[in-house]
């Protein structure tokens, strides 16, 4: 049986990449998936009769029930609920993949045990870590990193008893042998839960991606423990897409994947002995949270007196000062900047409106992305696209970023550190090095921003304090972006 | 059995022609790429089909072929969610060519 179920493998293989290769246009991109999701299933078929297990009633079963609940999670969610369960199902694949593993740990030879023990550990690394992340992208978790007593330590403690526990059932058998399974297990679910706990919100895009790659690597072992060529292929595919998703969004946010994995510049230095005195610390966060709030209503306060400043100022001189809408209305050429405030205030539709409200009045209309705008790679892309908004106007942030300068007006919306120039010269801060939009260049900036707070990075953004061409519209993105379009003449 | 070597060799193969060719595909496509990855990755349940099946034809414990099945269902959600939510999305970007 081994040869042609190799060729047929290879070949299911290939058909896999040609889908993907499919996906590389927005034109074949449907029928690319498609033609994956039928390599998919011919695998199947072809699994249940090379492994001799047609007969066997329970698989169609469990198939039934995974499927009836994965098809009805898919036609339900959200498009706004999109990271969190791309992260939910590539937790699941991880679990199975450590299932897997369990299930074949009994099997002969060193090489059969060693990859099933990876298998278990890798495996439970992605769901664990995985669940975290949508956790945390769902808002059940904090956003903010968790940091624990001792926390690099035990990181780095749990996993190298995962990696003792792998080497040693390598030459274990019958009840060390479980022991060693067990012993993986633990101490990999320990890691993976430690590591995602003390990723922020905003390296999610980078998490997310890694824990991508590693359900492709813990498939792809899991593959070579029960000696399926088409599992060990496609896994290694996952694997390397996820990689290199990870690397993209490495460079995009000039980031270090160690410094995520291990929190070193995401740890904010206000908190530097936070292992040392609870109390205190219990302390701090209770000011801080109490600053927050002042902070929040000194916000709200300036949002409101911003709007009777407009309302104030637009009713008895128009034409003498200038106002968002007013520079809008004169506008020949914007660029819309959208960031993840565009998601949470699920804005998207309201921008499309503005974009066609200042279409119609003849001007041209580009939307700017930054590569880790959002929670995951791509994510503005696809909000926009559910807003209808034609994908040819989305721009890549080194195919626009010369155009600003020449731009009449931008309009940034819910978006702060892609654009904050002071990624270029404030020095020791997280952001110092980052690839930003040049949103500073322009001649007039419009911000429909919740409020003025600094990003995720903690570094404030001078352009909000610019002396002129800065219009700020705070608040929830929906309203600031329904008054200026009712605003534009 | 397939020699091991084959196998770490068929991992690294598929490793690098994937990073290539996956290399091809615009960062406006990241997100339906990443679920359609993230689809394939539920692959898995190629190996727990093929695990539980000899458990179960081997009348191996009880125990085994619930943490099989269990490992199939996880899969089969993973597989079909994924390919899923990804068709979903890619259909979004398509309906505005059809319009225009």
């Amino acid at each position: 049986m081994g040869a042609l179920q190799i060729v047929i493998s290879a070949l299911l293989a290939v058909l896999v990449l040609a889908g993907i290769s499919m996906m590389s246009k927005v034109k074949t991109a449907v029928a690319g998936n498609l033609l994956s999701a039928l390599a998919m299933l011919c695998g199947i078929v072809a699994t249940l009769l090379f492994a001799g297990v047609v007969s066997v009633w329970t698989i169609y079963v469990s198939i039934l029930i995974g499927a009836l609940a994965g098809s009805i999670i898919a036609i339900r969610v959200k498009m706004i609920q999109m990271p969190q369960t791309v992260a939910l199902f590539n937790g699941l694949g991880g679990g199975a993949s450590a299932l897997v593993g369990i299930l074949s740990v009994g099997g002969d030879g060193a090489f059969v045990r060693f990859t099933a023990l990876l298998a278990v550990a890798v495996g439970m690394v992605t769901l664990v870590g995985s669940l975290v992340a949508a956790g945390k992208l769902h808002r059940v978790l904090p956003q903010k990193p968790v940091v624990w007593k001792g926390h690099s330590l035990l990181t780095v403690l749990f996993l190298a008893l995962t990696l003792v526990f792998v080497a040693a059932g390598i030459f274990a058998g019958g009840a060390w042998l479980t022991l060693c399974t067990a012993g993986a297990l633990v101490s990999a679910s320990l890691f993976g839960l430690w590591f995602s706990l003390r990723v922020g919100g905003a390296d999610m895009p980078i998490t997310i991606s890694l824990l991508n790659s590693l359900s492709g690597v813990a498939g792809a072992i899991a593959g070579m423990a029960i000696g399926d060529v088409f599992l060990v292929a496609v896994g290694g595919i996952v694997g390397a897409s996820g990689l290199l998703l990870t690397q993209i969004m490495c460079r995009a946010m000039n980031r270090k994947l160690m410094g995520i994995l291990t929190g070193a510049a995401v740890t904010p230095s206000a908190q530097p002995n936070i292992n040392d005195n609870e109390e205190l610390v219990k302390r701090i966060m209770d000011l801080e949270k109490k600053i927050q709030q002042l902070e929040q209503m000194v916000a709200d306060l300036e949002a409101r007196v911003k709007t009777l400043d407009g309302i104030v100022s637009a009713v008895p001189a128009a034409e003498d000062k200038p106002t968002a809408a007013s520079v809008l209305s004169k506008a020949k050429d914007v660029i819309i900047v959208p960031g993840y405030g565009m998601a949470l205030a699920q804005a998207q539709h309201q921008v499309r409106q503005l974009a066609d409200k200042l279409e119609s009045r003849g001007a041209r209309v580009r939307y700017a992305i930054h590569p880790v705008a959002g929670r995951m790679p791509g994510h503005m892309n696809v909000l926009l696209a559910e807003a209808d908004v034609d994908y040819e106007k989305l721009f890549e942030m080194d195919a626009i970023n010369d155009d600003f300068k020449n731009a009449d007006a931008v309009v940034v919306i819910g978006a702060n550190d892609v654009l904050n120039p002071a990624a270029r010269n404030a020095v020791g801060t997280p952001i110092y090095g980052m690839p930003v939009l040049n949103v500073d260049q322009a001649p007039e900036v419009i911000v429909c921003n919740y409020d003025l707070k600094p990003g995720y990075a903690g570094v404030e953004n001078p352009i909000y304090s610019r002396s002129k061409g800065v219009y700020l519209e705070l608040g929830d993105a929906k309203e600031t972006l329904m008054r200026l379009i009712s605003g534009i003449a | 059995m397939i020699h091991p070597l084959i196998l770490v060799s068929v991992f690294i193969a598929s490793t690098v022609l994937g990073y290539f060719i996956i290399r091809t595909v615009p960062s406006l496509l990241h997100t339906p790429l990443m679920s359609g990855m993230n689809a394939l990755s539920g692959v898995t349940i190629v190996g727990a089909i093929a695990a539980t099946g000899v458990a179960f034809l081997a009348g191996d414990g009880v125990l085994s072929q619930i943490a099989g099945g269990l490992a199939i269902a996880l899969a089969a959600v993973n597989v079909f969610g994924g390919f899923g939510v990804t068709h979903r999305m890619l259909m979004m970007f398509g309906k505005k060519k059809k319009q225009g």
